[in-house]
């Protein structure tokens, strides 16, 4: 187990941590990014619910284009607030939040929903549609984004191979294992082809084996050049991948692991 | 234009899965539409039918002064025109009233027919036109005063009786329409709402990978359209159900109800006019009920 560090060692120059941050890499959503940008800021975050709950407080973090981030911490620590807080979902009671160029104060409407096409998601829950088959859930995504049904012919089936599903297309949901409704919803995540992968507790509801196949395809999809952030409170499966690490403790940023 | 082949791709499936969901409650939406634009139909087509009976007892405003013989219109024609509430005065000598009768009689040799009664009995004739209705019968009791005035003619008071009615209807299909409208409005509203909740998984999940609020919603809203429209394709066929019903049933009449029931008849304008009034009223009230469903969700974005 390793020691949590203390605050006074966040100087440290590892990425994906780092802050002294570039503001001039702040450009136009949508842009290729080369491996190494800072893809995703945060600057003095804090975040308290209107139930006076203070889910995150001054939190920096910079994620560049490729990285692959865990974020553990132990439940109610502020990990899922975190995320939310990239695409949007919740707005921060305090600092700035720019993803992909995009600072999210200023991203409403029409806005976010173009922003959140450059990010996909994998929920505990998988939040798969129950009356769709699996193939229908994961081209939901291609038709709520408006492509062809030629496109999205073309991107299907590549999709569901990479996930291993290729013979389960036509299955629902509630016909499938806990793993491997979680692969649908990866595969769901990044048929948009996404720069930016969120992962909340991917895990969660999974047995090692299971968990262990889910990461492995996060790192496959990171080694095309996603950025991929997890969080989990699994530590044992954080120190096996071998990744990037922050921790959240009480809605602090308190440690950072290579 | 591949663009909106994508759109229409879409927006047709998402359209029809919504209708299979909302179940028997497009039932209880487009049956209301139905009874609503049924009866905005019948009332629009009795208002069209008793207008146009009532156009048959001539003009309500115009009173028709017969004088006396021998004397001339011209002379009392600047008199009349001098009266209060007279807008104009058209003079009808007894010649032409005359040549215009033999010629619906029949008779096509003018001067025999005139011999044969020893002269032209008929008189000289003024069509007098007033203001308003109301003063009608102050006029005509003016003009039988007049010397050389030998009979006033005008519209009965029973036909006036008849237009008050024909005005009361009016508003009273107006108010029935109304009230019928905001129903259906209700039903479509809730109709909507119920599928819009039952897809709330899907609606987040659409949210969350970048669908827009139109893309989302505009579905909804088609789908309100398509009620409406359903409702008001039913409702004429209704409509030309009864048509042809009554019309069956006058067919066995005697030729006089067939006479006066001819004047009933629609025009072509009013025939083509009723199916699209139908339309307009479904399509609106369809639109709106989906628009108002909708609306409290779009609004609160994120948050269903």
């Amino acid at each position: 187990m390793i020691e949590p560090m203390p605050a006074s060692t966040e100087r440290s120059p590892i990425p994906p941590f780092n802050r002294a941050a570039d503001h001039s890499s702040v450009t136009s959503p949508g842009r290729t990014r080369s491996i190494g940008e800072v893809i995703i800021h945060l600057e003095q975050v804090s975040k308290v619910y209107d139930n006076g709950c203070r889910a995150l407080i001054d939190v920096n973090l910079q994620i560049r284009h490729g990285d692959f981030l865990f974020v553990t911490g132990p439940s109610g620590s502020g990990k899922s607030t975190l995320l939310k807080l990239l695409y949007g979902e919740e707005r921060p009671s305090q600092g700035e939040v720019t993803v992909n160029g995009v600072p999210l104060s200023q991203a409403h409407g029409n806005r976010l929903s173009m922003l959140r096409r450059q990010i996909g998601i994998v929920f505990q829950d998988y939040k798969l549609i129950p009356r769709r088959t699996v193939a229908e859930n994961v081209a939901f995504v291609l038709w709520a984004q408006g492509f062809t049904r030629k496109e999205i012919h073309r991107r299907l089936q590549p999709t569901l191979r990479m996930v291993g599903l290729q013979d389960k297309a036509n299955c629902f949901p509630e016909e499938l294992s806990g793993g491997e409704q979680q692969r649908v919803s990866i595969a769901r995540a990044v048929v948009g082809t996404p720069p930016i992968l969120l992962a909340d507790e991917p895990t969660g509801n999974l047995d090692p084996d299971n968990s262990w196949q889910v990461i492995k395809i996060l790192r496959k999809l990171n080694t095309v050049g996603i950025t991929v952030i997890v969080t989990t409170h699994d530590e044992h499966l954080v120190r096996m991948s071998n990744h990037a690490v922050v921790q959240i403790r009480d809605g602090r940023l308190v440690r950072i692991q290579p | 234009m591949l663009q909106l082949l994508t759109k229409s791709d879409y927006l047709l499936r998402e359209t029809l899965l919504g209708l299979k969901r909302g179940g028997w409650m497009n039932w209880a939406a487009v049956s209301t539409v139905t009874v609503l634009l049924f009866l905005f139909g019948m009332s629009l087509q009795a208002s069209w039918q008793l207008e146009g009976l009532l156009n048959q007892f001539g003009s309500q405003l115009e009173v028709s002064v017969y004088l006396d013989t021998g004397v001339q219109a011209a002379d009392l024609q600047p008199l009349v025109a001098s009266l209060p509430d007279v807008t104009s005065v058209t003079v009808i000598s007894k010649e032409e009233a005359w040549a215009e009768l033999l010629q619906e009689l029949g008779a096509s040799d003018l001067k025999n027919a005139t011999d044969q009664l020893s002269g032209n009995p008929l008189v000289d004739e003024l069509k007098v036109k007033a203001r308003v209705s109301q003063a009608v019968p102050i006029l005509a009791e003016q003009l039988r005063q007049l010397d050389g005035v030998d009979q006033v003619q005008y519209v009965d008071e029973a036909v006036q009786r008849i237009t008050q009615l024909n005005q009361g209807l009016n508003w009273v299909s107006l108010g029935m329409t109304t009230l019928l409208s905001l129903t259906a409005i209700a039903v479509i509203m809730t109709t909507i709402r119920l599928i819009v909740l039952a897809r709330r998984r899907e609606i987040e999940v659409m949210q969350l990978v970048g669908a827009t609020t139109t893309w989302i919603y505009l579905p909804f809203i088609l789908q309100g359209l398509v009620l409406g429209v359903v409702g008001a394709v039913m409702a004429w066929g209704l409509i030309a159900g009864v048509q042809q019903f009554l019309g069956s049933l006058l067919a066995q009449q005697s030729e006089f109800v067939q006479f006066l029931t001819q004047q009933m008849q629609l025009t072509p304008r009013e025939f083509i006019l009723l199916p699209l009034s139908l339309l307009g009223l479904g399509c609106s009230v369809g639109l709106m009920g989906s628009l108002f469903a909708v609306r409290r969700f779009a609004v609160r974005g994120s948050k269903l």
